[in-house]
């Protein structure tokens, strides 16, 4: 879907509005609530279009390049759609150590995406390797969508999969 | 020693700098230069290019000299091996990725990356055959190309718009060698301040679409001048090539325009290259001009002067209608000549919108498009031309300087002094060719009241002089009492108008000074 | 290990005495373990007073540098002009760490406690806890309990806030981490000037580790003293520390022991020891960030600030990562390289260049296309990396280059030499 070519329907409407009011409050700046703003786009549009970019900019006093030098600095902003499960999967040494380059293959086998960053031809699944997660002595840790999961072992992707299709 | 004041070795130079002094401005006050890349006293510091770090006895590891203040007793080595082996390591990091595509760069000549490569660098690389980071190049504003593949991320440019034009419309993208100079798609970098990210670039990564592909560095020559473009009075640095104005750069003046210049005054230089010019004197005869030698044309206007009553006593009513854009040698001499007279003088000036550059106090993009409204004004020119171009219906001369876009008035003498002939100076009776600021040397003064002096460029074509020549070839004084040159013009001037008294032309130098004050200039 | 788990006799359980206690993460629970009372005593009780008992203790800032938490809360300038932060560093993404993840999922209350009380310590009115935005059950919790907490009304005139982050390693690093609550990318800042002249927005601020905060109440608690005499070797380490053992060991997990505790008993008793039928190789003790330790100095090696270094590693964040003698150690440091050339945040030129340079080689290497010089080029690249740059993420990218190349030579040789099946990297 390409953002021209539709009229854009603000983020900032309705209740993530309040939300971001209620986020305003809690800084003395209105910059500082640049990453909870973007977490609210992400959340409303799944990812976090050029267009959201200016409107981020507009609602908050600051320019659309300003805003997209920092949403390219942090990896978990999605600069594209991906898919309705996007996976997350630690590959850092600590887990790499455990198997954790079984476990995407295995995700990739079973969702259908393929390849690391490709979405699967029905949309359901995008499958990404990440540095580190933070549960090293839980590999290998994975996130789908916001729901940590940890100990995943080639054999439990599959049941894995089948919960979130 | 004085209060504030730190004393300090740089290489076994000592020296004394107020306190607060970054390293590597204390660095200059030795006569050393620490490479650097990232910094630039026109902006905050970032600290991130690494290359300035120099060994400091007692500090535990090298540090960056434009980021640490100078302390009493400090001992700096910029040559030290552990020093110079760092800055090497960081300009072989820097080539990794770069395409040393110097042959077709436009900075090639001027690159501190080729500069300090040449200077300090390995002879060759230890990066072996890994592919380098390719990005395309994009176009970023109506003046600006971004080659990201020559891009060493020094962020001066996104430090500039930032700090400096307050329009942040660059940023860094991205992370660790991914990362790249970007802009919004929707987006422009066309503040009218824009420019001087490519004069801020180190390198050949941004550059200026106007001066793209047109000489090479070593191809220029550079001279000192100051932007015709406003009342700012911004210094500049014309760029030459085969008498060709092919470039405008700032000129560090941290009174006036700092290191800074606008797109306006970076643009404003193409008439200084105008082929249709006076390449001879002309004089009226039978009802035609033609091209006569200086001598003739020269009496001619004499005698047409002496007998409108402009000499002692003489009484006759004269107008001068000038260039704000006139150098003040010419406008004071224009007005010398036209003493004996009952005169008066008018100018006018195009009229802008005003443009600032938000970060720094006192430096904008000036409404009055011409250098020289405030000389034009303390000699006794008003600004605006109607109530001129009516009393030129009775006067029995007017003289022009430089001005075609005025109606051809009145019904006196003409005497027309211009670098084209427009119109309007057909009927004139005798029209001298002079030379255009390009060609000359003389002073403006700046709204501010600061007289600055430009240098010459380039040659002026066939026989056009310089105007305060000109007009001092029509004074009314023996010739040994006519300025000889553009400094005698400004002694002269310095000698008889207040305001200007105690300047002389040698002491203004490179960076001019303020008038006096109380001397009736605009505040 | 999974929670609940029944601890190690050895261990010295204070700050993970709750782990695996459903019932303490809610406010009622907490308040029934004797949650909130060093609070409530402590907002009564003179700034200055808390500050001396936490230099008193010994206490030293647990997320990697070990700076006395004492001393950096008594930088805060003593006259107070402008506002002051304080900031939560919950951004743990140390590879080889999961302490700070475990004691925000079990004690939330435990890290607000903490927080609230050195805010009061330094006099901020508000502070902010800056969880890594992939914590998404940690964060929920906290949630979950400031919200209670709050309704309670136990911090007094404190604000305390979360701030989520995004997917940046680099803003684990205090100033970067300042520059995130901004709304900035997440480039740390050349010091000075330092956090507590001028830190997040401009003004006063402390950062402190969540593992070091939630000391601090059984400190108040059970004075600087008690804290003091844990110590099993350098009486410059006190207290208890949370060790997250991973990688290939028996039984991973956090495991809190007191400073000095053998790192040898840690892996063989705690951790249950290597896998059936495996030897230690390797093992690096404080997060990724540190030198790697052969087998030697490992069980060798007391687990203090002062034990590490002897060994020629850190302390770190205890993060320990167990190598046995399966692993493929170039692969691995290849994997560790890449992780800091991916973290990069692209300010400084040797960071920036230099960790992607330094993979390329290593990736090289494990292809079979590697030759000798490149080892020392990939030492020299290290040195040139190593003290250098606006903060350590490059020096943490060579650390386990050049201890790696040092220790495990004959691997990369071999690979080298064509002795060993190359591996796609």
């Amino acid at each position: 879907m390409s953002a021209g070519t539709q009229e854009y329907q603000a983020v900032f409407a309705g209740k993530p509005r309040a939300q971001l009011e209620e986020v305003l409050t809690r800084y003395p700046t209105k910059q500082a609530a640049l990453l909870p703003a973007l977490w609210l786009v992400q959340r409303e549009r799944g990812w976090i279009s050029d267009r959201s970019m200016t409107e981020v900019a507009e609602v908050l006093g600051l320019t659309p390049a300003y805003v997209k030098g920092v949403v390219t600095f942090y990896t978990m902003y999605h600069q594209h759609p991906v898919g309705r499960n996007f996976v997350q999967i630690c590959t850092t040494s600590p887990c790499n150590l455990c198997g954790a380059e079984d476990v995407v293959r295995a995700m990739l086998e079973h969702t259908g995406a393929k390849d690391l960053g490709a979405t699967s031809s029905d949309g359901q699944w995008t499958v990404i390797e990440v540095e580190c997660l933070g549960a090293c002595g839980f590999a290998t840790p994975m996130l789908i969508n916001d729901d940590f999961i940890e100990s995943v072992t080639p054999e439990r992707v599959a049941e894995l999969v089948k919960k979130y299709r | 020693m004085a209060d504030g004041v730190i004393n300090l070795t740089i290489d076994g130079v000592p020296v004394s700098v107020p306190s607060g002094t970054l390293v590597i401005e204390a660095a200059k006050q030795a006569g050393v230069l620490v490479p650097h890349y990232c910094y630039h006293p026109g902006l905050p510091v970032a600290g991130v290019c690494r290359m300035c770090l120099v060994e400091i006895e007692k500090a535990p590891k090298l540090q960056i000299a434009c980021a640490t203040a100078v302390t009493e007793g400090m001992v700096v080595k910029t040559q030290s091996s552990q020093a110079k082996s760092a800055r090497q390591s960081v300009l072989e990091f820097l080539l990794i990725n770069h395409p040393l595509d110097c042959p077709i760069c436009d900075q090639a000549g001027e690159c501190e990356l080729q500069d300090f490569v040449f200077q300090e660098g390995r002879a060759s690389t230890r990066y072996g055959e890994y592919p380098k980071r390719f990005n395309p190049v994009e176009d970023f504003g109506p003046d600006v190309l971004y080659v990201p593949n020559r891009c060493i991320l020094c962020t001066r440019c996104v430090r500039f718009m930032e700090d400096v034009a307050q329009e942040p419309v660059l940023n860094v993208s991205e992370r660790g060698d991914r990362a790249y100079i970007g802009i919004h798609p929707d987006a422009r970098l066309d503040h009218p301040w824009a420019g001087n990210v490519v004069d801020l670039c180190p390198v050949g990564s941004l550059l200026s679409k106007d001066f793209l592909h047109k000489a090479r560095a070593w191809e220029v020559d550079k001279s000192a001048s100051v932007c015709t473009g406003c009342t700012q009075g911004c210094n500049v640095t014309l760029d030459v090539r085969d008498n060709v104005i092919v470039r405008v750069r700032p000129r560090p003046n941290l009174e006036v325009n700092r290191y800074f210049l606008c797109d306006h005054g970076r643009m404003n230089y193409r008439w200084m290259n105008r082929g249709d010019r006076i390449e001879a004197p002309l004089v009226k005869q039978d009802g035609e001009l033609r091209a006569v030698d200086w001598d003739e044309a020269l009496d001619r206007a004499r005698r047409l002067l002496r007998g409108a009553g402009g000499g002692p006593g003489g009484g006759g009513k004269a107008v001068a209608i000038v260039s704000p854009k006139a150098s003040t040698e010419a406008l004071f001499l224009a007005r010398r000549v036209l003493a004996g007279f009952a005169w008066t003088g008018a100018f006018q000036v195009t009229m802008g919108e005003e443009a600032p550059l938000a970060g720094v106090p006192n430096l904008a993009l000036r409404p009055e498009r011409a250098a020289n409204v405030t000389g034009a004004e303390l000699l006794g020119y008003v600004n605006g031309v109607s109530s001129a171009l009516n009393l030129a219906q009775a006067a029995a001369v007017v003289l022009v300087l430089d001005e075609p876009d005025v109606p051809a008035p009145g019904a006196g003498a003409l005497i027309y002094l211009g670098t084209t002939l427009p119109e309007s100076a057909r009927g004139a009776e005798v029209v001298l060719p002079i030379a255009n600021m390009a060609e000359e040397e003389g002073t403006f003064v700046n709204r501010d009241g600061r007289v600055q002096r430009y240098f010459q460029a380039k040659s002026a074509p066939g026989m056009a002089r310089p105007a305060w020549w000109a007009l001092g070839e029509l004074l009314d004084t023996p010739a040994a009492e006519r300025p000889d040159s553009a400094a005698a013009a400004f002694d002269l001037l310095a000698g008889t108008v207040e305001g200007f008294a105690g300047l002389s032309y040698d002491a203004l130098g490179l960076t001019g000074k303020r008038m006096g004050q109380g001397a009736g200039v605009p505040a | 290990m999974g929670y609940p788990h029944k601890p190690h006799a050895k261990e010295t359980v204070v700050l993970s005495k709750h782990f695996g206690d459903p019932e303490a993460r809610t406010y009622k629970g907490w308040v029934r373990r004797g949650g909130y009372d060093t609070l409530h005593k402590a907002l009564a009780t003179d700034p200055a007073a808390i500050i001396e008992e936490v230099k008193a203790s010994g206490l030293r800032g647990r997320g990697g540098a070990g700076f006395p938490t004492g001393l950096k809360w008594s930088f805060m300038p003593k006259e107070k002009k402008k506002p002051h932060y304080l900031c939560v560093n919950a951004d743990e993404s140390e590879p080889g760490t999961f302490k700070d993840r475990e004691i925000m999922r079990w004690t939330p209350h435990a890290l607000l406690e903490g927080t609230a009380i050195a805010a009061h310590a330094i006099r901020a009115e508000v502070a902010y806890i800056y969880v890594r935005g992939e914590f998404t059950e940690p964060l929920a919790i906290l949630e979950k309990a400031l919200a209670e907490a709050s309704t309670a009304g136990v911090f007094g005139g404190i604000k305390i806030y979360l701030h989520r982050g995004a997917g940046a390693y680099i803003c684990g690093e205090e100033t970067a981490l300042m520059n995130s609550i901004e709304g900035k990318r997440g480039n740390p800042r050349i010091k000075p000037p330092f956090p507590a002249a001028s830190g997040v927005f401009g003004m006063p601020t402390t950062i402190n580790n969540v593992e070091t905060l939630v000391a601090v109440p059984p400190i108040l608690k059970n004075g600087a003293a008690w804290y003091k005499a844990m110590s099993l070797s350098n009486p410059k380490s006190t207290g208890t520390k949370l060790f997250s053992v991973c990688g290939h060991i028996a039984k991973p997990g956090n495991y809190e022991v007191t400073m000095g505790f053998p790192l040898k008993d840690l892996l063989y008793e705690l951790s249950g020891g290597m896998r059936p039928g495996r030897t230690l190789k390797a093992c690096i003790p404080g997060g990724s960030s540190v030198p790697i330790l052969n087998r030697e100095e490992s069980e060798s090696c007391l687990l203090d600030y002062e034990g590490c270094v002897e060994r020629g590693t850190m302390l770190g964040s205890g993060g320990v990562i167990v190598f046995d003698d399966t692993a493929d150690m170039v692969y691995q440091i290849m994997r560790l390289a890449r992780f800091y050339a991916h973290e990069s945040c692209a300010q400084c030129t040797q960071c920036r260049e230099g960790t992607a340079w330094t993979t390329r080689i290593l990736e090289r290497i494990l292809t079979g296309q590697g030759a000798t010089k490149d080892l020392d080029l990939l030492l020299d690249l290290a040195d040139n990396m190593t003290g250098k740059t606006i903060c350590v993420l490059s020096d943490s990218c060579a650390a386990p280059v050049v201890s790696g190349i040092k220790k495990f030579k004959s691997e990369f040789e071999a690979y080298i030499a064509g002795k060993k099946r190359p591996v796609a990297a």
